[in-house]
């Protein structure tokens, strides 16, 4: 046998084993993540990279282009707490935790709601927020069912936005017969209730309120009460003791002296901020 | 050969398929609102295209504005990076020796062979985690002077963003280049033999027959495909918002979510791109007309 003919399979064979490679080495830069604190990391580089998603009202674009919102509020002042600057890392909530644990910022501070699956992959604070989250149906096609059992039908569909498992859950436990369709924004999920191809969507508050509001002759609310009760929480890498001490003790520090509260009162329970994004 | 110029004439056959679309259309964007249920309101718009700031008194561009540069300077480079891979690795291709020409071939199968989003990903997490610190374009942004600042902002976007434009360049520039190797190789293996024999007659080495024979010619052949696949480079350039790359596509979506009028801004940005691919169109347009008047005066 020709040299060539053993070397090309060998080469060929050695090429491929590029990604694996990869996922060895991103290992191995993980490792050196966790091995000092990310705390020392920020102190170090003055600056804290904060991963987050537009969803109003936790963070949106006002406009000047500038970011604001509820959780934009919290990162801002955890970082002034700590005597750092502050920088956001816009990222898609469906590859938000993958770029956490890669290291493409320190915390996710985004709203996010703890649950037992992802606290498998990462690790979470005390809850700094506790969202509800309320349902918005289509008048046309749900105007005349029951309230809740009327929904139980495998003809009724259920949009959520993608990744956002307390809507899912809820669906899934409560309708069990119902389908379910993702999307990616919210925005486009009642967008689709709003024309008419499904029946209703889950979201936190106040989202169904004030789409209803906009759109009184195509959405209603089944109920005012709140479906679930989310935890939302920061979101750091695991194996970190440090960073969940510091972090959880500046949420707790903030429920107390009622600077969370205030905050969230004026996020979600007034709309004093809505001509600062020109909404309607 | 010259060519004779099509005369455009119409006929009426012309005019009774123009008016037979036109209705088709105006029929499609009436029914629009009766399957639609949405307000439309395009006014909030051109705020977020550029913004007035109080203090200075200045025009500044907004988010949709700033993703079009980020978008621009994506595709630019991406292009140039994309190009020379592609001549590299095409030139590599058609080598006589099995490790360049192997070497080549799997990357070209490998890219060609996986779905772009899933190379993205694999690409963003695994690989430029890793190239973006050994590289330094991380802290790069501490380093910089005020001119050598000046000057990678106007090259690169802004500092801070580097390592997330990088990324997007390096993405896009590989994925694109495989697509390109393919032809290149197409266009230097479409010259005949006889080309290469003559050139070696003369005492040319091979890469002097590369240089000056086979290349020139091949370039000319391949400009449209390449054209082309540069215009589908500049589209593709919005997959890159899947891993937050903070271009058109990404920011639009944040636009979007904001203010909650999502149909505006797509229809907006779709514009916005096909102005880009059009442009670009027409240079190439351009490009291969003064190529092939150049060629014809040649022979």
């Amino acid at each position: 046998m020709k040299p060539a003919k053993i070397l090309l399979p060998l080469f060929l064979s050695l090429l491929l084993m590029l990604p694996a490679w990869g996922v060895i080495f991103a290992g191995e830069a993980q490792q050196q993540l966790s091995s000092e604190s990310v705390i020392e990391t920020i102190k170090k580089r003055g600056k804290l990279m904060v991963g987050m998603s537009t969803f109003v009202p936790w963070a949106m674009r006002n406009k000047q282009g500038e970011l604001i919102g509820f959780e934009i509020d919290v990162a801002k002042k955890v970082a002034e707490d700590m005597g750092v600057e502050i920088e956001f890392v816009p990222t898609q909530w469906s590859g938000i935790i993958p770029a956490l644990i890669a290291g493409k910022f320190d915390v996710i501070i985004g709203g996010m709601s703890v649950t037992p699956q992802r606290n498998l992959t990462i690790n979470f604070t005390a809850p700094y927020a506790h969202s509800g989250m309320g349902i918005a149906a289509s008048k046309k096609l749900a105007g005349d069912y029951a309230w809740p059992e009327g929904f139980n039908r495998s003809d009724v569909i259920f949009v959520c936005r993608r990744g956002v498992t307390p809507c899912t859950d809820e669906v899934a436990k409560r309708w069990p017969k119902a389908k379910i369709r993702q999307f990616d924004d919210d925005t486009m999920a009642f967008q689709e209730v709003v024309n008419g191809n499904a029946h209703a969507t889950l979201s936190s508050h106040p989202k169904p309120v004030s789409w209803t509001y906009r759109y009184p002759d195509a959405l209603y609310m089944p109920t005012t009460e709140n479906l679930s009760r989310g935890d939302e929480a920061f979101g750091i890498r695991k194996g970190d003791p440090d960073a969940m001490n510091f972090f959880s003790n500046w949420i707790m520090v903030n429920t107390s002296n009622g600077w969370l509260e205030k905050r969230h009162h004026y996020w979600f329970k007034t709309m004093d901020w809505a001509d600062q994004v020109d909404q309607k | 050969m010259p060519q004779s110029r099509r005369r455009n004439r119409w006929t009426w056959l012309d005019l009774v398929l123009l008016m037979g679309m036109l209705g088709f259309l105006s029929f499609i964007a009436y029914r629009v609102n009766t399957v639609l249920i949405y307000q439309w309101d395009w006014a909030f718009l051109p705020g977020y295209l550029f913004r007035w700031e109080e203090e200075t008194g200045r025009l500044l561009p907004n988010l949709l504005i700033k993703g079009l540069l980020t978008t621009l300077r994506l595709a630019v480079w991406s292009i140039v990076l994309a190009a020379v891979i592609g001549f590299l690795m095409g030139m590599m291709r058609t080598s006589k020796r099995l490790f360049p020409r192997a070497f080549s071939r799997l990357y070209v199968e490998l890219i060609r062979n996986v779905p772009p989003i899933v190379f993205i990903f694999v690409f963003y997490f695994f690989i430029s985690s890793q190239i973006i610190p050994w590289l330094g374009l991380d802290t790069l942004d501490q380093h910089l002077n005020p001119t050598s600042r000046a000057l990678v902002e106007w090259l690169f976007g802004p500092a801070s963003l580097l390592s997330n434009t990088f990324s997007g360049i390096f993405c896009l520039a590989l994925f694109e280049g495989a697509y390109m190797t393919e032809i290149v190789r197409s266009g230097i293996q479409s010259i005949p033999r006889g080309q290469s024999e003559a050139g070696m007659s003369l005492g040319l080495s091979r890469w002097q027959q590369m240089r000056y024979v086979i290349l020139p010619q091949a370039l000319q052949r391949v400009i449209p495909p390449l054209a082309s696949q540069f215009i589908i480079l500049i589209k593709d350039s919005s997959i890159v918002s899947l891993i937050s790359i903070q271009e058109l596509t990404f920011l639009s979506l944040e636009v979007a979510n904001s203010t909650q009028r999502v149909f505006e801004v797509w229809v907006f940005v779709a514009g916005l791109y096909f102005i880009l691919c059009y442009s670009c169109a027409l240079i190439f347009q351009r490009l291969e007309r003064r190529l092939n008047s150049s060629a014809r005066t040649l022979t």
